[in-house]
């Protein structure tokens, strides 16, 4: 039966994304928006990977994002105008490198004072797009014009073919997501979040896997933020800002932490959930933020937690302080 | 004689901006001290901490329109934002206790874009002209140096709210009953002592510090929706170098993160905000745990 319902599940995921475009047309609203779903799922996913498989609390992923978007908008403007290939890769490499400079402090301390950490070593890349005005916009953002393909005489790129490319890169990115954490590196990180005292006893470094997992996240965020700053020909410092990080991780809490399809679910929802709410009313964050507090309050193991029994999720009852197994109790729940 | 009339120069360039720094260290000091009360009891990261200051901050404008004393309008803007702080805490927070601190921090980071939104909504996106009595705005001569009243006084009110903190802390059964429960809830419990009244008590003393930070500040930088939240990223800082646990180290901290942006500010200003997050970097690498942090607490 779950077998099955996965089939039907895939098939129809398989068609709404191949036919994106045509549904975006029909429901009277702009390709980009499938785009930007695409890409706050990428993400979303890089933060999954800290938060729902190692259970570490990211709290700075946008950075990553940003310094990705950053990359290969000033790439393009500086150094190699019409060649978007090039620059999703220069792209890739920056979040991968702001990821890898970072992770040395990051992973230092664990618990809330890695979330701390990283909001804070989140910001570093903010000011410094910032104050660095004159190469990087400062406060204005910095705009581009979107590259071609690959040289100045290859596909134009408008529309549902920037769509497509996105698609394309999204979908490497999740397969390469799907057997990481089948490896044995990815279960090494689901052992982390379970119990990383008697992970160092079996004599695996968990600093260096939570290094790794560092600069793999980094990676992926640079990806989608490099390829995002070319959607909205645009990259501005507000893009690395912790509020973004907070939304990132709301996008992986709200599909269900911890499965490989939850953060997409999650930015779906999220995307098109402030998209609407922006065009209806003023106090629209007000309203996100009312959606924060209920996912956590009523549904902390996303949707796809709360529909599937079997999925990994993060466990939401914590045992690990003599403060929470104290609650526990006093509130009749055996930790 | 021309050396020396030198050295008087950077003396006098640098001694205003001391007292910034110190006054400004004060400030990220007792907001660090609310919220490692806080982290250090429940594990709760309260990213809403910056919005409670603002929310102090607009009640305290709203109380100065009609006229009331500056004294009476700290007092009580703090301790209704105390309450709304308590209503907060009991309603959403409160459940979140047994589950991984994830939890709290997004729900704390959801309220904050709500009342951020709110205060928006309420009192316009601009500042709103706040500004300390008249008696309280001139200058004193301390010495031969002449220093702003405002910032003496805010020295003043910081200081005592510490001493007050210390005194609770370390003088009275409820702060004993504290102490122990940021050692071992579980054990508290068992002892008969009832630990939600202590998680509420430290939760409403966090607060209290914020408001009353939060009231003095807008009085110096501006009272605007985004003032509660640029202050709290200092302070996120303060707790990291000083330590987690440890209220020597929030002061400590708290003065080094104050002088390093205002002596920044007079000499390279473009690295002000950047030159905290390597200091920050350097004592990470030097004392992972912070300066004053104890081994073994929160990993």
């Amino acid at each position: 039966m779950n077998r099955y319902a996965n089939i039907a599940g895939m098939s129809l995921l398989a068609i709404v994304l191949l036919a994106m475009p045509e549904i975006m047309n029909g429901i009277k609203l702009n390709v980009s928006l499938g785009t930007t779903l695409l890409l706050f799922a990428l993400a979303a996913a890089s933060v999954n990977l800290l938060v729902g498989y190692t259970g570490m609390m990211a709290f700075g992923n946008a950075a990553f994002f940003g310094v990705g978007a950053y990359g290969s908008a000033l790439f393009t403007h500086y150094i190699l105008p019409d060649n978007m290939v090039v620059a999703t890769i220069v792209g890739a490499v920056a979040g991968t490198l702001s990821a890898f400079v970072l992770a040395p402090f990051l992973i230092r301390r664990r618990g809330i004072y890695f979330a701390l950490m990283t909001v804070a070593f989140g910001q570093v890349y903010y000011f410094i797009a910032y104050k660095w005005s004159n190469v990087t916009g400062g406060e204005d953002g910095f705009s581009i014009t979107r590259p071609r393909l690959f040289g100045a005489h290859g596909m134009a790129m408008q529309g549902a073919d920037y769509y497509y490319y996105v698609l394309v890169i999204f979908l490497l990115v999740m397969a390469f997501l799907y057997f990481l954490v089948r490896s044995p590196f990815g279960l090494s990180l689901r052992a982390i979040s379970q119990n990383e005292v008697r992970v160092r006893y079996l004599a695996i470094n968990s600093d260096r896997m939570l290094f790794k997992c560092l600069v793999i996240s980094g990676m992926v965020a640079g990806i989608a933020g490099s390829l995002y700053s070319m959607s909205i020909n645009f990259a501005y410092p507000l893009l690395m800002d912790w509020h973004q990080s907070g939304d990132f991780v709301m996008m992986t809490i709200l599909g269900g932490a911890g499965t490989l399809w939850g953060p997409f679910l999650g930015a779906i929802i999220y995307t098109l959930a402030s998209n609407v709410l922006s065009s209806k009313t003023e106090l629209w964050q007000v309203f996100i933020g009312a959606l924060f507090v209920i996912c956590v309050l009523f549904f902390p193991k996303g949707i796809l937690g709360f529909l599937s029994r079997t999925a990994t999720t993060t466990e939401d009852v914590d045992t690990s302080t003599p403060r929470a197994r104290a609650e526990a109790v006093i509130e009749g729940e055996p930790g | 004689m021309l050396c020396l009339s030198r050295l008087r120069q950077i003396v006098d360039r640098l001694i205003p901006e001391i007292i910034n720094g110190i006054v400004l260290g004060a400030f990220y000091a007792i907001i660090a001290i609310g919220l490692s009360l806080i982290m250090n009891l429940t594990g709760t990261v309260n990213l809403a901490h910056g919005s409670f200051l603002t929310l102090a901050g607009y009640l305290a404008f709203v109380l100065l329109q009609y006229g009331t004393n500056f004294w009476v309008a700290l007092g009580v803007s703090a301790i209704l934002t105390v309450i709304v702080g308590l209503i907060v805490e009991r309603s959403m927070i409160r459940p979140l206790y047994k589950r991984i601190p994830l939890y709290s921090l997004l729900l704390t980071f959801g309220l904050s874009l709500i009342f951020e939104e709110l205060f928006r909504k309420i009192w316009g996106p601009q500042a709103v002209p706040f500004s300390a009595p008249q008696y309280l705005q001139g200058v004193t001569e301390v010495g031969n140096v002449l220093l702003p009243t405002y910032r003496l006084v805010i020295m003043g009110v910081l200081v005592i709210a510490m001493l007050g903190l210390l005194f609770f802390l370390y003088r009275t059964r409820m702060g004993l009953r504290l102490r122990g429960a940021v050692l071992n809830t579980e054990m508290m419990a068992a002892l008969g002592i009832n630990t939600q009244t202590l998680y509420m008590m430290n939760f409403a003393i966090g607060i209290f510090l914020a408001a009353v930070a939060g009231i003095l500040a807008s009085g110096l930088i501006g009272l605007s929706p985004t003032m509660g939240n640029g202050l709290l990223m200092p302070a996120f800082i303060t707790v990291v170098i000083g330590g987690m646990g440890s209220l020597a180290g929030c002061l400590v901290g708290g003065l080094l993160v104050g002088l390093a942006t205002s002596i920044t500010t007079l000499y390279a200003p473009a690295f002000s905000e950047i030159v905290i997050y390597i200091l920050m970097a350097a004592v990470l690498l030097v004392r992972p745990r912070g300066l004053f942090g104890e081994e073994g607490l929160f990993g």
